[in-house]
């Protein structure tokens, strides 16, 4: 009889340390996937000079472009400093959507397509951006299991004992008109790759 | 229409009662013949005798290819490490996708074959690899790639390397004991002084027939096992990409290739996104499915379609 009981304490002590571990380390590696989106922007911010630099004869016409771009790079620094999520997604948000004017000249413009530079950058300016929603997607998967675990039964007990809160992950706007979807928003929308 | 949560959440739940089913067959068998050679042999084991030495010898050449996986196969398939350079669609997705799951960059490779195939070896994920075939990269375009690098990605992360090469283990412990149990029926072997007419004759009988059946069953069963995992990656493609379509494009376009995947043999078949044994006929007989690692191509894009 003794041994049973021993036996379950044992077990339900490898269970409270393993969850306990569950949440400390998820909340490490939020804070690590946080810092990948800002690095993963950063090094976005940072292919803009050469990009601009090899583009910049083909597209003198398009200063508009250029402007747009080098504010988006500052608001990417400036943010990624910061260590701030909101400010990171903003200036993400920026650069994003300047990237599909920029990918818009390219297309129609031959004599830039041909171009290798800027070809192999535009490349690498469109994969950094997968990863920076990568790294946003790590990020959201990561706080919604921790979240759910927080509030689930059994798991939710070992939360309260150490206090564990729960965690913000990406901050997304509960109103506003980003929220809004336009009915020409809904169709499927023509991609020519 | 299921929400990929839920298909996920029956994935798990289904893996883990053919897992469960599998090792109390092992136990099941492991005893049965362990006893009907005891009564031949002639001395009542201490139970583990036979055990022991079986699982050594099984596990031995498993353990090698379990902790050695990634080179012996690598080896086998003649690749080369991909260069981001020259693959850089493909690097730089597994890139993506391992910042989307949350584990390190697998080495990655690419197989000179023109028919379009992916597959992942490693016992863990930080010794973990994913070869990629020159046809693969060809054919699919960046989506595509994505959703079977996503698949193999999560064969990664599901340790399912690891399970698949347990399985094998206990697989030919059972087929081990049985063979030894029919080699001392056939040569008559040395006859007991036990009392031949009590749990001795029943435990032979039952011996015999687990000898002959056990080894069948446990593959058809390490099979199943394969093809849930199968599901499961696939499911778990779709929580790491949210685009099914790439996943079901893909897999309808290596469906379709004409073309069989020269470096694949049988040992390595499970490890492939797609078998890599053409069938000729489309639609598989569930007896003919008992037999293959994958569940065939429909099922897994009809499980695929009703996430989207």
């Amino acid at each position: 009889m003794i041994y049973i009981i021993l036996a379950v304490l044992i077990i339900l002590v490898f269970w409270v340390i393993s969850v306990y571990n569950y949440f400390v380390s998820t909340k490490t590696r939020v804070d690590a996937s946080i810092q990948e989106i800002g690095n993963q922007l950063k090094r976005q911010s940072e292919l803009i000079p050469n990009l601009e630099a090899s583009a910049k004869g083909y597209l003198s016409h398009e200063k508009g472009i250029f402007e747009e771009l080098t504010s988006a790079r500052k608001a990417i620094s400036s943010a990624v400093e910061s260590g701030s999520l909101e400010k990171m997604a903003d200036a993400g948000k920026m650069l994003s959507e300047v990237l599909p004017k920029i990918q818009v000249v390219v297309e129609s413009n031959p004599e830039i397509k041909g171009n290798e530079v800027v070809k192999n950058l535009m490349d690498e300016l469109r994969d950094t951006s997968d990863k920076v929603m990568y790294a946003r997607r790590l990020l959201i998967d990561l706080t919604a299991d921790y979240n759910v675990k927080m509030v689930s039964f059994p798991s939710n007990v070992i939360a309260g004992i150490f206090h564990f809160g729960k965690l913000k992950g990406l901050e997304t706007p509960v109103d506003g008109d980003e929220l809004k979807v336009k009915s020409d928003e809904m169709k499927t929308p023509k991609v020519n790759l | 229409m299921r929400n990929i949560y839920e298909v996920q959440k029956s994935n798990k739940l289904k893996s883990a009662v053919i897992v469960a089913l599998f090792v109390v067959f092992v136990a099941l068998a492991t005893y049965v013949l362990t006893k009907a050679l005891g009564v031949y042999v002639g001395y009542e084991p201490s139970e583990l005798g036979f055990v022991g030495v079986a699982l050594i010898l099984s596990g031995f050449s498993s353990f090698i290819g379990y902790y050695f996986s990634d080179q012996i196969i690598l080896g086998i398939s003649g690749a080369r490490p991909a260069d981001k350079k020259r693959d850089f669609t493909f690097y730089t997705v597994a890139e993506n996708i391992s910042i989307g799951a949350g584990i390190p960059i697998p080495k990655l490779y690419v197989i000179a074959d023109s028919a379009p195939n992916a597959f992942a070896t490693g016992r863990d994920p930080e010794h973990a690899a994913i070869c990629v075939t020159v046809g693969l990269l060809e054919k699919l375009d960046r989506t595509e790639l994505e959703g079977v690098i996503a698949h193999e990605m999560s064969h990664i992360r599901n340790y399912d390397t690891r399970l698949m090469s347990v399985v094998s283990v206990m697989v030919g412990l059972i087929a081990l004991l049985g063979d030894w149990l029919l080699r001392a029926t056939w040569f008559g072997g040395r006859k007991s002084d036990n009392d031949k007419g009590g749990a001795g004759s029943i435990f032979l009988v039952l011996g015999i027939v687990f000898a002959i059946l056990s080894p069948i069953i446990g593959q058809l069963i390490q099979l199943a096992i394969s093809r849930r995992r199968e599901f499961t990656a696939d499911a778990g493609s779709v929580s790491l990409t949210r685009q099914p379509s790439g996943l079901i494009s893909a897999l309808t376009k290596i469906s379709l290739d004409k073309e069989a995947l020269e470096v694949a043999n049988k040992a390595t078949a499970h490890l492939y996104i797609c078998s890599p044994f053409k069938n000729k006929k489309g639609e598989v007989s569930w007896f003919a499915n008992l037999f293959n690692t994958h569940p065939p191509i429909s099922d897994r894009i009809n499980v695929l379609k009703e996430m989207t």
